[in-house]
C-alpha cells in the first residue's frame, strides 16, 4: 500500500455481511495482526442480533494516532462485503477512492416473500456498484472457500484477497498467524489453502487493474 | 485456539480486548469478589467474560440473577460484607434496580461497589434510548464514563479504590460502542486484597428507616460536596488550554465517552488539536468546578459534545450562569448536535467546520439510489416461538375474534412482524403481564386478553404480576415461551435451565410447581411441546375458552441451544423435505408461516425446503394442508 503520511493516515475497513458469515471473527483476526504491527486499533460490532439473520457492519480503524471506532461516511479505505446487498447498504461510506471486495453472493432474506416486495437481483446491484466507485471487485470466495475444503472459510479467503491486492499495511505472515490464532487447531490447514488462494485472487485483481 | 488474552496474569502485556472483556479485566484486576447482574445487550459479555476467567481465579464469586434489583442487591450485600462486588446490567436494567439502588446511595459503600449501565444510544437492542448520566444527579452518586475500552480497564479499576476511599457507590456509565468495540489494552496488575471480610452489624447504617436515613442523608450531601471538590484532581478529568486561537477566536469543546474519542480524530483530521482547548471528563458528574472555571476564562465559545440528553451542557450553562459570565458568552450543544440517536462520525466533521469556518465537504448521497429492503432480525428457522405464536392466530381465525396479544422483551418480540403480527404491546420486562391486568378490566369478553412472555422474562418480573392477576381475579391468559435459554443476550441459563453462570449445575425452578404456588389452579395450568402444533391448537382454544386466571406452558428448547446439544451428542437431526407433487404452491408455509428455511422456487412455483437452514423441528409438517411436507427416514 502507497501512503502518503503514514504516521497519520487512518486505515479505515467497513466489514459488512450478515449474521453468520464470520465478519466479527475476520475483525478480530485483523485487529490482532494490526495491533501487531504497531498501530493502535479501533473497532465497533454488531453483536446481539447477528445470529438472527440481520445485517452486520463491523468497522475497524487502526493508525498510529486514532481513538474513535466509528467510520466517517465517505472515508472508508476498503469495504469489505461478504454479500453483495449489504455491500450497497454501505456505499454511503465510500468515496471515490474506496475498493470494495465483494463475495459474490447474495442472500435474500427470508422476509421479503412474506413483505411482497422485490429485493434486487445479483446483476442489477453489481451495476449499480460500478457507479459508486470505479473499484468494484467481485469474488467468488465461498466457491473458492468450498474448493479448499470448507465454505465457511470464505472469511479467510477475503482476508486473503485483501493480503494478495496489497490494500492492508500488514505482513502476510503477521495476517497468517493471526488467523491460525482464532481457528480451531483441526482446521489450520484448510484455513492456511484459503488464506492463500485469496492471496492469489487479491493479486490477479491488481494485475489486472494495472493492465 | 489459544487461551483468551484476558485471563493472563501478566502485567504490561498488550492485546486486543473487547470493551466489555476490558471491563472484565479491570473488575478482576481491582480484585473484586461478587459480581452479579442480568443479561442485556450491550452489558451481557461483562459477566460471561469474568464467569470464563472463575476457571482460573476462583476467589470470583459470581451469578445471573433473577433480574437487575436482585442482581444489584446482591452485589451490595457483598459490599456491607466488605468485599469488593459489582453489578452488570443494560441501562433499563437500571430502573429495575432503582429501588434498592438509591437507597443504597445513602448507607454508601463498605467495600468498594459500582454499578455498571450499559447505555443504548439509537436503540441498537433496546426500547428506548434513556440516558443513565442522569442517575448522577437524582441518586447523588458518582458517574465514571470510559471513552476507550483502555480506559474502560484503567477507570473501573479505580472506580472500586474511589469508592472505599469515599464510602460511595460508582455509577460506570457506558455506551454500546465501547462495549461491543475492540482495542488495544495493556494488561495490569491482578490486585490481591487481604482483609477480613463479613457483614458489619452497623444498624444506624443499613437499616435505613426514616430516623436513620434523615441523618445518612446529611452525610451523603457531604459526601458530595467532597466528592465535588476532589473532581479538579480526578486522574481521568483533564484540561489542556489552548495557546493558539483560530482566526482569533479562541474555542473550546467539552466530551465525555466514546463522543471524546470522536472528538479527538475529527480534531486531528483537521489538525487543530493544538489550537483549540480541550476538557475531557472521565467523571461525568459531579463536575470538576474549578476546572471548568479556568476553562470559562481561557476560551470565547465553547461546544460540547454528547450523546443524547443536554446533561453537560445544562450543567455547564448553570455554572456560566453562577460565574456572572454573560449572555455573549456562548455555551452549544444541542444546537449543533441532534439529541436523539449515537452521533455518526462524519457528524464531528461536518458540526466542528460549521462551528470553527473549516471547509469540509459534506458526502453527497447520488440521486439514483438502490433501494434495499432492510434486513430485519427475524426468528431463527426451527424456532419454537413462531409455533406458538402460529397456533395462536389459527385459534384466533377459528373464533372469528381479535385477541389483544400483550407481549413482552425477548427474541418473540420479533414476531411483531410479518408474517406473524402476533403481538400488540411491549413495554418493559414483565410488562405482559401486568399490561394484561389493566386491559383485561376494560376489554370486553369477546376480546381475550394474552400475555405472552419468555421464561426468563416471567422469573424476572411476571412472577408479582400473575399473582396480581391471581389475588384481583383479573381474568387473563398467560403463555410462557419456555425455551429454556434467556436467547436474544447469548443463551445464558436462568432458574429454569438449572445452571449456574459458571455451567455448574444449580437447583431448576419448575415453571408449573411455581405457577401452581402463585395461586393458579391446577386445570388452570396447561404445558404443551412448542413443535406439536396440531395438540398446541387444539390445548390453547381449550385454555382460550376457560375462565379465570389460565397458564399456558408452551415449552421447546431454543432452536440454536437444541442444535448445538444434537451436535455436541451427535443426533442427527431429522430430514424434512417437501413432496413436489403434492405441493400445490399455495405459499401457506413460506408467507403464513415463515420459517426462514422455506424458500419459494419462482420457476416451478412450489415449495421447497433450504436444507442448510433447516432445524428439523418438524412444524411445518403440520402447518402444509396438503400434506405434502414429510420427514425422510432411511
Amino acid at each position: 500500500m502507497e501512503i502518503e503520511d503514514y504516521n497519520h493516515k487512518v486505515f479505515s475497513y467497513l466489514l459488512v455481511g450478515v449474521g453468520g458469515q464470520g465478519v466479527i471473527r475476520a475483525i478480530q483476526i485483523l485487529s490482532w495482526a494490526a495491533l501487531r504491527e504497531g498501530f493502535k486499533v479501533r473497532t465497533a460490532e454488531t453483536h446481539g442480533m447477528a445470529q438472527r439473520g440481520g445485517s452486520v457492519a463491523s468497522y475497524l480503524r487502526f493508525c498510529k494516532d486514532v481513538e474513535g471506532p466509528l467510520i466517517p461516511r465517505g472515508k472508508a479505505d476498503i469495504i469489505l462485503a461478504f454479500e453483495t446487498s449489504e455491500a450497497v447498504r454501505s456505499f454511503t461510506y465510500a468515496g471515490p477512492n474506496t475498493f470494495f471486495f465483494i463475495n459474490n453472493k447474495l442472500i435474500v432474506p427470508p422476509m421479503i416473500h412474506q413483505m411482497r416486495r422485490e429485493y434486487p437481483k445479483n446483476d442489477e446491484i453489481r451495476k449499480f456498484l460500478k457507479n459508486v466507485s470505479q473499484y468494484i471487485y467481485f469474488i467468488n470466495a465461498e466457491e473458492l472457500a468450498e474448493n479448499v475444503g470448507n465454505s465457511r472459510t470464505m472469511n479467510v479467503v477475503m482476508l486473503g484477497v485483501l493480503m494478495g491486492a496489497e490494500k492492508i499495511p500488514i505482513k502476510k505472515q503477521t495476517l497468517e498467524e493471526a488467523i491460525l490464532q482464532f481457528v480451531p487447531k483441526n482446521a489450520q490447514d484448510i484455513n492456511k489453502n484459503a488464506f492463500q488462494i485469496g492471496i492469489d485472487n487479491g493479486k490477479s485483481i491488481m494485475r489486472e487493474l494495472h493492465e | 485456539m489459544n487461551n483468551p488474552f484476558f485471563i493472563e496474569n501478566r502485567p504490561g502485556k498488550k492485546g486486543i480486548l473487547l470493551g466489555n472483556e476490558a471491563i472484565a479485566r479491570g473488575i478482576l484486576e481491582a480484585g473484586v469478589i461478587i459480581g452479579a447482574g442480568y443479561p442485556g445487550t450491550p452489558s451481557s459479555e461483562i459477566l460471561t467474560t469474568l464467569a470464563d476467567m472463575q476457571r482460573y481465579y476462583t476467589h470470583l464469586k459470581l451469578e445471573w440473577s433473577v433480574n437487575e434489583k436482585v442482581g444489584f442487591e446482591v452485589a451490595y450485600g457483598g459490599s456491607m460484607s466488605n468485599v469488593r462486588s459489582v453489578a452488570c446490567m443494560k441501562h433499563v436494567g437500571v430502573n429495575v434496580a432503582s429501588d434498592a439502588f438509591m437507597t443504597a446511595c445513602y448507607a454508601g459503600a463498605r467495600g468498594g461497589m459500582v454499578l455498571v449501565s450499559a447505555d443504548d444510544p439509537n436503540c441498537y437492542s433496546s426500547q428506548n434510548e434513556q440516558d443513565n448520566r442522569f442517575f448522577g444527579p437524582h441518586a447523588l452518586v458518582p458517574v465514571f464514563e470510559p471513552s476507550t475500552p483502555q480506559e474502560a480497564k484503567d477507570l473501573i479499576k479505580y472506580a472500586f479504590d474511589f469508592s472505599e476511599l469515599y464510602q460511595t457507590l460508582v455509577l460506570f456509565r457506558t455506551t454500546t460502542r465501547l462495549n461491543h468495540g475492540r482495542g488495544d489494552v495493556v494488561l495490569g496488575e491482578i490486585k490481591k486484597i487481604n482483609r477480613e471480610y463479613g457483614f458489619d452489624w452497623d444498624r444506624s447504617r443499613w437499616v435505613c428507616l426514616p430516623s436513620h436515613s434523615r441523618v445518612l442523608r446529611i452525610r451523603l450531601l457531604e459526601r458530595m460536596e467532597d466528592i465535588s471538590d476532589f473532581a479538579d484532581e480526578f486522574p481521568f478529568n483533564s484540561l489542556k488550554i489552548a495557546k493558539e486561537r483560530i482566526n482569533g477566536i479562541r474555542y473550546g469543546l467539552v466530551a465525555a465517552g466514546v463522543p471524546y474519542a470522536h472528538l479527538m480524530d475529527a480534531l486531528n483530521y483537521f489538525g487543530i488539536k493544538d489550537e483549540v482547548s480541550i476538557l475531557k471528563l472521565g467523571m461525568v458528574y459531579p463536575v470538576p468546578r474549578k476546572l471548568i472555571s479556568k476553562f470559562f476564562n481561557s476560551v470565547d465559545e465553547v461546544l460540547v459534545i454528547e450523546e443524547l440528553e443536554p446533561f453537560l451542557e445544562d450543567i455547564l450553562k448553570k455554572i456560566a450562569y453562577e460565574e456572572g459570565l454573560s449572555g455573549e458568552f456562548k455555551i452549544h450543544g444541542k444546537d449543533y448536535f441532534p439529541q436523539n440517536g449515537e452521533l455518526p462520525a462524519e457528524l464531528y466533521l461536518e458540526n466542528i467546520a460549521k462551528w470553527i469556518g473549516l471547509s469540509y465537504e459534506k458526502v453527497s448521497i447520488p440521486h439514483d439510489l438502490m433501494i434495499i429492503p432492510p434486513r430485519l432480525p427475524i426468528l431463527c428457522p426451527g424456532c419454537s416461538h413462531r409455533a406458538t405464536f402460529y397456533a395462536i392466530k389459527q385459534v384466533e381465525k377459528k373464533m372469528k375474534t381479535k385477541f389483544v396479544n400483550s407481549s413482552d422483551i425477548g427474541c418473540y418480540t420479533l414476531a411483531v412482524y410479518k408474517p406473524l403480527e402476533g403481538l400488540d404491546t411491549e413495554v418493559c420486562m414483565g410488562g405482559s403481564i401486568g399490561l394484561a391486568n389493566g386491559i383485561s378490566k376494560i376489554q370486553s369478553k369477546d376480546n381475550p386478553v394474552l400475555a405472552i412472555l419468555g421464561d426468563s422474562t416471567f422469573f424476572h418480573s411476571g412472577i408479582p404480576a400473575l399473582i396480581n392477576a391471581v389475588y384481583n381475579e383479573n381474568n387473563i391468559l398467560i403463555i410462557i415461551l419456555d425455551n429454556r435459554s434467556t436467547s436474544m443476550t447469548g443463551f445464558q441459563d436462568n432458574p429454569g435451565t438449572g445452571v449456574k453462570i459458571t455451567k455448574e449445575p444449580g437447583i431448576r425452578v419448575i415453571l408449573e410447581d411455581l405457577v401452581k404456588g402463585c395461586g393458579v389452579p391446577g386445570e388452570n395450568i396447561w404445558v404443551e411441546d412448542s413443535n406439536n402444533l396440531t395438540k398446541l391448537i387444539e390445548k390453547l382454544e381449550e385454555a382460550i375458552n376457560a375462565k379465570g386466571v389460565r397458564v399456558f406452558i408452551s415449552r421447546h428448547t431454543c432452536s440454536l441451544v437444541e442444535t448445538k446439544q444434537f451436535k455436541a451428542q451427535k443426533i442427527q437431526p431429522p430430514l424434512v423435505k417437501i413432496n413436489q407433487d403434492k405441493c400445490v404452491g399455495c405459499l401457506i408455509c413460506v408467507n403464513k408461516f415463515g420459517c426462514p428455511a422455506l424458500i419459494f422456487d419462482e420457476e416451478h412455483k412450489k415449495a421447497n425446503i433450504d436444507q442448510t437452514f433447516c432445524r428439523g423441528c418438524k412444524v411445518c409438517i403440520d402447518v402444509c394442508p396438503q400434506e405434502a411436507i414429510y420427514e425422510e427416514r432411511d
